[in-house]
Parts: structure tokens; C-alpha cells; sequence
């Protein structure tokens, strides 16, 4: 995620949990969180239980969040530059400018006007810890959605004649290919409750198409033709279908490696038993196996699925 | 939903199922999606909001770790601009060694950043979840430190029992093999581990390397400068630590690769053997520079006062030691006396004071320190530091001065102050945001810092190149980690170290020893710990100087004879360690076994 890309979706993100944005250029932004994201990203939950129990009014937290930090900076250093008078014109000079903000810092001026309330600033970049705080944030409230297409409004015509839907379990899946090494691949399908027809690339396609939460007027749902467990079988065998037909040579050398590495270690502990003390040898025999627990801990190929987010999405037609 | 890959996590049968893909591999399939979302249907929500539907699905996408091969830290490092060393070392470690390995570079090539990154890429891939940094309690915050500024790795500096929770802890392994924290430690399975400063485990029958071999754990980097101290046993021990069996049983690793105990066979297989479990990096190699040191030497004439103050306090210090009949260990301190009337007027002056406080009121010693003060008052200016001001001025850059006495940067402080010169202080004491403020400062407006610790990483001074020693430690180590403050990886410029020096003082003497003696100023980074540590014999460098100092009584024909002496046995020492080359056949010769040729060093294209 570059500058930009960070900045469209930290905006989403307010947007969506209904934060108050007082400012914003395009490197920052001046939030008010709303209770919803300061829940889940200030940390502070002691003062939510308080809140809760009290019955209080939340008082939430505002951030300076700078998306974009080397344009931010240059464009307040040229804000404040412009503001300040005339004679200290020199300051321009970075060397007085760092000593300056470090006399700043000691003695807590906050750009000289006391009333201000401090807003902490967040730098906010791919990698960055309160960026990973959001996306945390997002996994876990973006899990389960239920929408419904909207109507082409150009369709017009019969206004009374229902347009059939179509039910469909839509699954994001994280497949992941570990031994001592890792990949992952994000694979979405979709499983259609009438025909069972199962759709690749599935969010994409929702992604082209209007939802809203809301049961649109002038539609019915066709029923559904087969079961939530015949979907989850279908969605399941697509996916090891497809799974199945991949090269998996670096599971061989993962466990080539791992037969390589027990032998050497059972090589080396043969030995060690065999010449041991009668009352030593149960802690040798354990710390074997204990280092081939880790042999195979490290090494053993495996592929894990995990679901990254589904829903029910009611689609126009019948498919 | 994010689950982690972990073999504690039990997940109940019916939420996962699992199938076979290939004859080596199972696909695990994860299921409490389905349950979860029928539960909903079945209640008729809650449902979640579709934007955030989608933020979920990008950050996803944006997180995806397409390759096995490709670092991906890297770019969520913006801050980091690792040395293309360090870029191979990890992604060798990565790579070609399964994420166990020794990591044996030189000192000052940043074995801790290859370690953060390597355990920060393990972090990014979901594969290390639980870490373990085990580290000398001296080293414990500099490493919460790095991890947490370069890195941006959550971890935790151990504290209480409770600390242990945590997903990455550093502690020192001295704590960590006390109970009660033992017992947490070693009933955890750690995804990674990592161990600063290994060597110190060489022996295998300490209580600290029984410790680490009770370790659970998946990844594992031990860190040493040293890997070989003194036998080849030492490296075997650490490897078993990593892969048991890699260099064979002890027995056969005895017959495969060693003559004597310090002396290797079959260097070609062992090197082999070992190329897959240490990586070794040294200065020189492709890559990796440094600039020059040069060392200058500025030798002073004390004025007439300071002068009579330094013979009157060499004359109380030998008077103490004819009286107190050779007994060193009390005299050591009085040392310091003459050392510091080298240093300032006002260093002296304190501990003077602080030694007549402690003297019994009734003690004939009163009077003659209460003299040693009267002299005290005699002197108006100090010749060391109107030449420092001197020299600073003629260089016109970014200096840092050291010294070892708070009294003695206090006055500079002042006298530098009132030249119309802005100096800001650095010592050991003060807080993490105050030395900070000092840096920012010395980086900013003041031309001059003034600073009485050398030690801990948070001063990294590559900006500036020029160095004044107003007095030096007695203990070379610390000498050279005040050069190492400039003269490190990211150093631009050519370092110029000045030493001023009192003719006619002990303080000649010791420059003598350090600059033309032991060559000190030259060595190469890294070369003095190999060299001291074999000098251990019982006293510090320090506590025999003392020592030579007070038996020769004088006589300075017998001092230069004894500083000769211990300047020629630590020359031995260095000889020896150079390149191993001396004395490689003779019995208890110089040790590392020509290490410069074990390990594996990274490749470094174009």
C-alpha cells in the first residue's frame, strides 16, 4: 500500500464507523473518533467498562492522522514559516529548527496557543502498528454481511412486476502453504442456493455490483434449491479441486529436509543414549524427543484454509 | 478470524476438517465461518457493515505474502535501510537454513538488525507468533528499544512474572532460569528464539546452557562476535544447541575435525558443515566499509600550578602507600587522584572533599588533604581545556569530548559556555527523553558534546567525525567504545581522535601504553574483544596499571619496565589473534583457528 492507497482507506475507514473528520488534506487527517472506533483503537478499556456501566457520555479521542508524512511535514514547516514574524527568518535553517523543536518538547509549547486541546499525531504507513491496529479492527467487525443487489433503476418499466433473486453463500478463503516457509493465496467463491453453481472469483464480482443491507421493494427470492451444508461441500471440494492440481515440490524438499534433519539428530542422540548412565537416560529420551518435536514443528508441510470473511448475497436473476 | 498457525491451538473437532491434497500434505479446513454465519442467519443478524466488508477483504490483500522466497518486511520498514549484508544474511537464514542459524558477524556489522529482520519477516508470514530474546541484563532495553523503534515489533522488556505473557519478551536468560520464571519459560513452545551475546553458552555444562537446551522452540538465531574462544568444543556446543548431529556425536566430531582441541582437521568438511548453520560477515568483505581513524596525540605542558598540584598529590598518594605496606586494594581508589588532577582542578577537588569526610575527625590525614585543597585553590586555568577550546574552534565542526568525570563536564560545560561556544552534556544518568533532547540539540545548534559514558547504543553519532579524549579510561574497552560511538557502519567521513596528554603525569604514560604500545587506536573494530578477553588473568588492565603504578615508588625506569611488559603481553595476545597464523602448531597457541575462514559468508551482488 503506497501514501495514497493508505489514505482512501484510513478515509473509508472513518467514514465507515462515523467518526468526525475536522480537517483533512490530502497527506492528513484530524478525527474525533465516534465510540465505535475508539473502542477498537485506543486501548482503553477500563474507561469503556466505566462508561458502559455509568451510563455516561463517552468522551472520545481525537488523532492526528498523517498519511502521508514527508508531504505533511513540508507543507506545516511552510505553514508556520508563513506564520511566524519577520525577523526570525534565519530559522529556516534546519539546524536551529531541530534545537527549536527539541526546546519545544522540553518545555511544552504546543505551537503557542494554550487552549488547543493536544491531539496526538499517528504517522500512519503500510507496516506502521496503528494502521495494523485498523486492519485488526476492520477483520473483526467486516466478517458476516447479509446485502441485497439493487434494482436497475433503468429497467423502469413494470414497476409491479417482481424481479427474481437469487441467494448465494459468498466465503473469502486465506489458503496458506507452511513448512519452514510460507505462502498464501486469497481464493473467493460463491455458491448459488438455487443451482449449486459454484463461482470463482466471486467478490470481485460483487464488488461491480450495488448492495445494500435493505430488502428491496419489487423482488423475490427464489427458493432455495439446495442446503447451507450442500454449499459448504461444494465450496470445500472447488477449493481441494483446485488445490489438489498444484505443484507441491516445495512440500517435498520441506520434507526432505525434515527426514534429513531426524536423522541427523537421532544420529547424534543413538550414541548418547546408548553410553548414558541408566539414571540419565530418561532425560536424554526426552530432550530426543522433544528436539524432534521441533524438527517436525518446523518443517511439516501443511495447508491450512481459513475463512477471511462470507456472507448471503441476494443477487438479480437466476443462476 | 485470523487464526494462527500454532500446534498449541486446539480446535474443536467440528470446526475443522481435514483432507488429503498430496501424500505429504494435509489441507486443514476451518469451518467456524459456517457455524457462526448460520447462527446469524438463524437470529437474523447482527450483520457487520458492507465497507468494512471490503476494508477486511483489502487489508487481506494488501497482507497477502505471495512468495516463499521475496522479504516482505522490507516494505513495511520504511524507516529501516538495512546494509545490503544484512538483507543476505536474512535471507539466507530465511531461506537456506530454516531459520536456524549463528549469526557470527565482526562486531559493529549489526547482527541485531539481521535478527530483527529475520524474526520481523517470520512475524509478517504469520509463522512466529511467540518470541523469545534472551540477552544480558545490560542489553535487555537496548533491544526493547530497536525492535520497537526499527522494527516495529510490540515487544516487551520482562519485568514482572506477568510480562511472560506477552507475545515477544526480552529478558535476561540469568532471570529467565530462576524460578518462578523457569517454569513459564520452559512450559512455553516459542515460535522463535533468540540468543544475544551466545557465547557466553560455549560451556555446556553451565546452568545456563542446560537451560537453553530446555527450551521449546521452532526458529532459533544465536548471536556471537566469537563463535570460537578457545577450543573447537565451544562451537560444537552451540550447534547443538541449533542442530544436534550437524557437525556428528561429540565423538565423531572429535575424530572428523579436531587435531588438538584448538586445531581443526578436514578444515574443508567442517567448513561445509558449518556453512549451513553460521553466517559469518567481516569488515573488508564486499560491501561492507568503513572509513579511516587517524589518532592524533596532543601533548600539554601543565602550567606551574596545576603542575605543584600534581606533585603534591602523587607525593600524599606514595606517602598512603609506603604507610599502608603494600596493601593494593585500598590504594587503588587513591589512583584515581592523580588521574583526575589531570583531568580538572574540580575533579580532584571533589573527591578530595568526599575523602575528607570520610576520614575520622581526628586523623593526621586532615590536614594534609586540607593542604592538597589549599593548592587546589592556586589554580586559575586549565591547560587542557583552553587547548581543547582551541582545537575545536580550528575545527570548526561537530565535536564530541570525552571525559571521565561529571566535575570535569561540568567545568567544561561552563568554561565552554562562557567562550561563547553552546555545548550541551550527555552521561549515563540521565533519562531516556533527556538524553534524546541532548542528541537532538548536538544534531541541531551546539557544536560541542560533552559526555562521560560511552556505553549503550543510544548514541549513534555518525554525523560527527571528531573526537577529543580530554582524559582516557584505563580500561581499553571503553576506549573503544567511545571511538565506536562515530566510527561505525554509516560513517561517512574519515574519524580524527585527539588525545590530550599531560607530560610528565601518569597520564603520559597510559597514552603511551594504549597509543603506541598496544596500538589501540588502530585496532580494527571488533579486534579488542578477541585480545581482552584472553587476557583475563584474575585483574582488570586497569587494577595491574594501578599495580605497576604504586610498585615502582617512583622510580620511573621500573614503571616504563613494567608497562612495558604488559604493553608487549597484550601485543602477544593480538598477534596471536590476528589471523592465527603465529604459533598456529604450538600447544596453547592463538585460537581462532583461522575463523576467518568458518562460516558462511553472504554473497553480495552487484
Amino acid at each position: 500500500m503506497n501514501e495514497k492507497q493508505v489514505h482512501r482507506y484510513v478515509n473509508r475507514y472513518l467514514e465507515a464507523t462515523g467518526c468526525t473528520i475536522l480537517e483533512k488534506s490530502p497527506a492528513h487527517f484530524k478525527v474525533k473518533l465516534s465510540p465505535e472506533a475508539d473502542r477498537e483503537l485506543t486501548n482503553r478499556p477500563y474507561y469503556w467498562s466505566f462508561v458502559d456501566r455509568v451510563g455516561a457520555e463517552p468522551e472520545t479521542m481525537s488523532f492526528l492522522f498523517v498519511t502521508d508524512k514527508v508531504r505533511y511535514d513540508r507543507e506545516a514547516d511552510a505553514a508556520s514559516a508563513a506564520v511566524r514574524p519577520g525577523p526570525a527568518a534565519p530559522a529556516a535553517d534546519s539546524r536551529t529548527a531541530a534545537a527549536d523543536a527539541a526546546l519545544a518538547r522540553s518545555f511544552g509549547f504546543v505551537n503557542n496557543s494554550l487552549n488547543v486541546p493536544w491531539i496526538p499525531r499517528e504517522d500512519l504507513y503500510f507496516g506502521s502498528r496503528r494502521l495494523e491496529q485498523i486492519f485488526d479492527a476492520v477483520k473483526s467487525r467486516g466478517s458476516f454481511v447479509h446485502m441485497f443487489q439493487e434494482p436497475d433503476s433503468r429497467r423502469g418499466g413494470n414497476l409491479f412486476r417482481s424481479i427474481p433473486y437469487t441467494a448465494w453463500l459468498g466465503v473469502n478463503i486465506k489458503v496458506e502453504f507452511a513448512c519452514d516457509r510460507k505462502r498464501e493465496e486469497i481464493h473467493s467463491f460463491g455458491v448459488s442456493m438455487v443451482t449449486g453453481h459454484c463461482a470463482e472469483r466471486f467478490h470481485e464480482r460483487l464488488l461491480g455490483l450495488k448492495l445494500t443491507p435493505r430488502l428491496p421493494a419489487n423482488i423475490h427470492v427464489a427458493s432455495n434449491g439446495i442446503t447451507f451444508a450442500k454449499a459448504l461441500s461444494i465450496v470445500e471440494q472447488t477449493l481441494e479441486r483446485k488445490l489438489k492440481g498444484y505443484d507441491y515440490s516445495w512440500a517435498q524438499s520441506a520434507a526432505a529436509r525434515q527426514e534429513d534433519e531426524l536423522e541427523r539428530m537421532n544420529a547424534y542422540y543413538k550414541p548418547l543414549l546408548e553410553h548414558a548412565a541408566e539414571d540419565n537416560k530418561q532425560a536424554i529420551e526426552e530432550q530426543r524427543r522433544q528436539r524432534e518435536a521441533e524438527i517436525r514443528w518446523q518443517y511439516e508441510p501443511r495447508v491450512t484454509a481459513t475463512a477471511i470473511n462470507c456472507g448471503i448475497f441476494h443477487l438479480e436473476g437466476i443462476d | 478470524m485470523a487464526n494462527h498457525d500454532t500446534p498449541r491451538s486446539v480446535t474443536p473437532e467440528r470446526q475443522s476438517v481435514s483432507r488429503k491434497l498430496h501424500p505429504l500434505v494435509d489441507l486443514n479446513l476451518d469451518r467456524s465461518w459456517f457455524d457462526e454465519l448460520q447462527q446469524r442467519l438463524s437470529r437474523n443478524g447482527p450483520w457487520d457493515d458492507w465497507t468494512l466488508y471490503q476494508l477486511a477483504m483489502e487489508a487481506e490483500q494488501a497482507q497477502i505474502v505471495e512468495s516463499f522466497e521475496e522479504l516482505q518486511c522490507l516494505r513495511s520498514l520504511p524507516g529501516l535501510e538495512p546494509m545490503p549484508h544484512q538483507i543476505g544474511t536474512a535471507g539466507k537464514v530465511l531461506h537456506e537454513m530454516g531459520g536456524r542459524a549463528i549469526l557470527a558477524d565482526e562486531v559493529g556489522l549489526g547482527k541485531t538488525i539481521e535478527a530483527g529482520l529475520v524474526l520481523k519477516e517470520y512475524m509478517v508470514r504469520g509463522l512466529v507468533k511467540r518470541a523469545l530474546i534472551l540477552v544480558p541484563a545490560s542489553l535487555v532495553l537496548q533491544w526493547v528499544r530497536e525492535l520497537n523503534q526499527k522494527f516495529g515489533i510490540a515487544a516487551v522488556a520482562q519485568k514482572k512474572e506477568h510480562t511472560w505473557g506477552y507475545d515477544v519478551v526480552v529478558a535476561s536468560i540469568d532471570t529467565a532460569k530462576r524460578e518462578p520464571h523457569r517454569e513459564r519459560v520452559l512450559g512455553t513452545d516459542y515460535d522463535m528464539i533468540i540468543i544475544d551475546e551466545a557465547h557466553k553458552l560455549k560451556n555446556k555444562k553451565t546452568t545456563n546452557y542446560q537451560f537453553a537446551t530446555q527450551l521449546r522452540k521452532k526458529y532459533c538465531l544465536l548471536l556471537t562476535a566469537t563463535p570460537i574462544q578457545n577450543d573447537l568444543d565451544e562451537l560444537f556446543n552451540l550447534i547443538t544447541l541449533l542442530k544436534p548431529g550437524q557437525l556428528g556425536g561429540q565423538s565423531e566430531f572429535a575424530a572428523n575435525f579436531v587435531v588438538d582441541k584448538r586445531l581443526p582437521k578436514n578444515e574443508d568438511q567442517l567448513q561445509e558443515a558449518l556453512s549451513t548453520v553460521m553466517i559469518r560477515n567481516r569488515r573488508g568483505d564486499g560491501g561492507i566499509h568503513f572509513t579511516k581513524r587517524f589518532v592524533k596525540n596532543v601533548p600539554l605542558k601543565l602550567s606551574p600550578e596545576e603542575q605543584a598540584l600534581y606533585d603534591a598529590v602523587t607525593g600524599f598518594v606514595r606517602e598512603r602507600y609506603d604507610e599502608s605496606g603494600g596493601d593494593m586494594n585500598s590504594m587503588l581508589s587513591l589512583v584515581t587522584l592523580q588521574r583526575e588532577v589531570c583531568s580538572s582542578r574540580d575533579a580532584v577537588f571533589l573527591t578530595l572533599v568526599n575523602l575528607f569526610k570520610k576520614t575520622a575527625e581526628d586523623s593526621p590525614l586532615r590536614p594534609k588533604i586540607w593542604e592538597l585543597v589549599e593548592v587546589i585553590r592556586g589554580i586559575k586555568a586549565n591547560t587542557k581545556a583552553k587547548k581543547a577550546l582551541e582545537l575545536v574552534k580550528e575545527m570548526n565542526e561537530k565535536v564530541i569530548i570525552f571525559t571521565e568525570y561529571r566535575a570535569t563536564q561540568e567545568y567544561l560545560l561552563q568554561f565552554f559556555r562562557s567562550h561563547g561556544m553552546e555545548a550541551v552534556p550527555y552521561r549515563g544518568g540521565m533519562n531516556r527523553g533527556k538524553k534524546d533532547w541532548m542528541m537532538d540539540l548536538f544534531r541541531g545548534r551546539a557544536q560541542v558534546l560533552i559526555a562521560t559514558e560511552a556505553g549503550g547504543e543510544g548514541i549513534n553519532l555518525q554525523f560527527c567525525h571528531h573526537m577529543i579524549n580530554f582524559d582516557l579510561p584505563w580500561n581499553p574497552m571503553r576506549v573503544e567504545q567511545r571511538i565506536g560511538r562515530v566510527h561505525r557502519l554509516g560513517q561517512t567521513e574519515d574519524v580524527r581522535i585527539y588525545n590530550l596528554c599531560t607530560l610528565g603525569t601518569i597520564e603520559e604514560h597510559i597514552v603511551n601504553l594504549l597509543h603506541e604500545k598496544i596500538n589501540l587506536f588502530e585496532l580494527v573494530i571488533g579486534e579488542l574483544d578477541h585480545i581482552l578477553e584472553k587476557f583475563d588473568k584474575g585483574d582488570s588492565i586497569e587494577q595491574q596499571l594501578a599495580r605497576a603504578l604504586l610498585a615502582s615508588g617512583g622510580n620511573e625506569a621500573e614503571l616504563q619496565r613494567q608497562l612495558k611488559e604488559l604493553g608487549s603481553s597484550i601485543n602477544e595476545l593480538r598477534s596471536e589473534a590476528l589471523t592465527g597464523k603465529t604459533n598456529r602448531y604450538a600447544a596453547g597457541g592463538g585460537m581462532p583457528v583461522r575463523l576467518d575462514k568458518l562460516g558462511e559468508t553472504v554473497e553480495m551482488g552487484p
